[in-house]
């Protein structure tokens, strides 16, 4: 139901280009029917004009025909006048009804035999006017009386008519194509008027369709992320509580190892101290008694029960290491976290001071370049993670050059700090990149003493803060470890330290049996 | 123990009979000679040191010295400590805290309720039978008083 982007475009565009292509069509039609009225209106002029030829022409012909008649009647030559002015102006105007009548072929034959009967005509009032001229009135008046020129007269006036009515004909025709044009004008803009309209009420109706599923979507999204965010809270919660689990189990399991363990290194002892007797028994019965006995007898008391001894203690002992590590790390993750305002560049300085002494001793140097904004965290934390990289940067030098040492701190990206300590020690092999960070792993020839603690420890205080610290090395070349922190830690739950006492005080007991 | 020394007797609540066993032997080889009543858990100590009826009062008039393990199966030793403290005729007796927890707030807790002497066993054996040898040491010189 909502539209997508793409049946937007698409029905935007398709609404947008029929309102053009309706608007072209209205202009041209427009135009043509303009330039059709244009046409209509010079061909009524052009008729209305030879009909005024024709009037012209009828005049002239009654003007030669009334002063024939004045003249003949009155012999007076003043009556001539009109005549003579007629007689001078018939053939030109003729001449020029016949050149506008020639574009209607209709008029031709009309015009012909009119021609032909204003010809006749002309020719019997110039020889009734001769006539009278040289004084032959009655003869002209003869010619009168034989009614010729009455008749080509009545004919005259007949073709007149005839013409009239085929002009007037023409004239009517083409008012009606001009109402025709006019009418269809009219209708062609109210129609393009409506189509114009359709269209922009479809792309209005569009817009608004799409705007308002936008918005629709925009809630959802909203939505969508509100309930994200619940989600990220609820998994960061599970995974916190996991995390704290694991570190009371971890707490719980070395507390309840240690119990056991003090009873063997006891025991051991407690057997190794009842050796010197039976040494010394063993002794006097070797000078008195059974010499096979005693030699078997003192095999065992002298070598094999020292050795057994000896191994158990070692590896009570290793034991014992192994587990107070494994203690301490889950006690520094137990540790209630006491966020405060770091400013980065004195606590990594500060950090170096301890091993400024050996630094010296190594020749070597640091550089400085530390451009992040202060930060809220935990001190004890972050001087642990620091203490621990840089003594490892002087336990594990490269022994043949100087030691050299990058600290370089910076805002990066998805608002973090990224701190990057860089040496230039004997480096890291590949496949030990991710192991060096598990609890006693080691890498490398196993020439300087430790438990394989140290940076299992700095993962999890890193890890702990929300941040994280990864590695990359060339064996041989140095090592660069790049730890990433939020300028603020997520203080945690002020429950988590109530709750890991109370669990302390209960669970510690009950789930020890 | 030295005006009354026969009087005193040792209680000692340790679940494991090895550490119970390991803390006696060393204790005597300090020269302790007192009677040492060792139980593995809490009720049976408490049933012990306070009566039937639980008040303590069955005992009114003898030397009780606590040694306590933290780790009981039945109770947390603080428990126990909260118990002997709060009781009106024991709360003078003291208690030694010995156990292999060493965490810092647990310490506190013990001291808070009124522990006398908090001790970690230590795992490293010289160690642990040095500490029971000076506290049978400290145990000869220190005065009991009885229960009221």
């Amino acid at each position: 139901m909502p539209i997508t982007s793409n049946a937007f475009v698409r029905s935007t565009t398709i609404f947008l280009l029929a309102g053009a292509i309706a608007l072209i069509a209205i202009v041209g039609a427009s135009v043509w029917l303009a330039q059709r009225t244009q046409q209509n209106a010079d061909a009524i002029l052009a008729v209305r004009e030879m009909r005024a030829a024709f009037g012209d022409l009828r005049t002239n012909v009654q003007e030669l025909e009334t002063g024939q008649r004045g003249f003949l009647l009155t012999n007076d030559e003043q009556y001539l006048a009109p005549y003579s002015a007629a007689r001078d102006r018939i053939l030109p105007a003729l001449q020029n009804a016949r050149q506008l009548a020639a574009a209607y072929p209709a008029m031709d034959a009309p015009l012909q035999d009119l021609s032909g009967i204003i010809d006749g005509k002309l020719k019997e009032l110039d020889a009734t006017v001769a006539m009278q001229k040289q004084g032959r009135g009655t003869d002209a008046l003869a010619i009168v009386r034989s009614n010729e020129g009455k008749v080509l007269m009545d004919h005259a006036r007949a073709g007149f008519n005839v013409l009239f009515a085929q002009a007037d004909q023409r004239l009517n025709e083409l008012g009606d194509e001009l109402r025709a044009s006019a009418l269809a004008l009219r209708w062609v803009t109210i129609v393009a008027a409506i189509v114009i309209l359709l269209m922009a009420g479809g792309s209005v109706w569009t817009v608004v369709n799409y705007t308002k599923d936008l918005a629709t979507s925009r809630n959802e999204v909203d939505l969508l992320n509100a309930s994200l965010e619940v989600r990220v809270r609820e998994r960061t919660q599970d995974l916190r509580r996991a995390n704290e689990e694991i570190q009371r189990f971890a707490y719980i399991v070395t507390h309840d190892l240690r119990a056991p363990l003090v009873n063997i290194m006891g025991f051991t002892s407690e057997l190794e101290a009842s050796l010197p007797p039976i040494h010394r028994l063993i002794e006097r019965v070797e000078k008195e008694g059974d010499p096979e006995l005693t030699r078997e007898a003192k095999a065992v008391a002298v070598e094999d029960l020292p050795e057994a001894i000896g191994f158990i203690k070692t590896s009570t002992r290793k034991m014992d290491a192994l587990i107070n590590a494994i203690l301490k790390l889950s006690r520094a993750g137990q540790r209630p976290l006491k966020p405060e305002v770091i400013e980065l560049n004195s606590l990594l300085r500060s950090s170096t001071e301890a091993i400024q002494h050996q630094i010296a001793e190594a020749s070597g140097a640091i550089d400085w370049d530390i451009h992040s904004p202060p930060l809220v965290s935990d001190r004890l934390s972050l001087e642990q993670v620091f203490g621990n990289l840089f003594d490892n940067a002087i336990k594990y030098r490269d022994q043949t050059r100087p030691l050299r040492l990058r600290v370089k701190a910076s805002a990066a990206q998805h608002n973090r700090i990224l701190i990057e300590v860089a040496d230039n020690g004997r480096g890291i092999q590949k496949q030990d990149h991710e192991r060096i960070f598990e609890l006693f792993r080691r890498s490398g020839s196993q020439d300087q003493t430790g438990e394989g603690i140290g940076l299992a420890h700095v993962r999890s205080a890193i890890r702990n803060l929300g941040g994280d610290i990864t590695l990359e090395s060339m064996l041989g070349q140095g090592t660069k470890f790049f730890i990433t922190l939020f300028p603020a830690i997520l203080r945690p739950s002020s429950g988590a330290l109530q709750r890991e006492q109370q669990t302390r005080s209960c669970n510690h007991h009950h789930d020890r049996r | 123990m030295s005006n009354k020394p026969e009087a005193v007797t040792i209680i000692m609540i340790e679940d494991d009979e090895g550490h119970a066993r390991l803390i006696e032997k060393n204790i005597r080889r300090a020269g302790v000679n007192n009677e040492i009543l060792p139980f593995s858990n809490g009720t049976d100590a408490l049933a012990f040191l306070l009566g039937p009826e639980g008040s303590g009062e069955t005992k009114a008039g003898r030397s009780f010295l606590v040694l306590l393990d933290l780790n009981l199966p039945d109770m947390t030793g603080i428990d126990i400590l909260e118990r002997l403290k709060t009781n009106t005729h024991l709360k003078r007796s003291p208690v030694i805290v010995l156990t292999t927890t060493d965490d810092q707030r647990e310490i506190q807790r013990c001291y808070d309720l009124g522990a006398n002497v908090y001790i970690t066993k230590p795992v490293d054996y010289d160690g642990f039978a040095h500490a029971i040898r000076q506290l049978g040491l400290f145990f000869s010189v220190m005065q009991v008083p009885g229960t009221a």
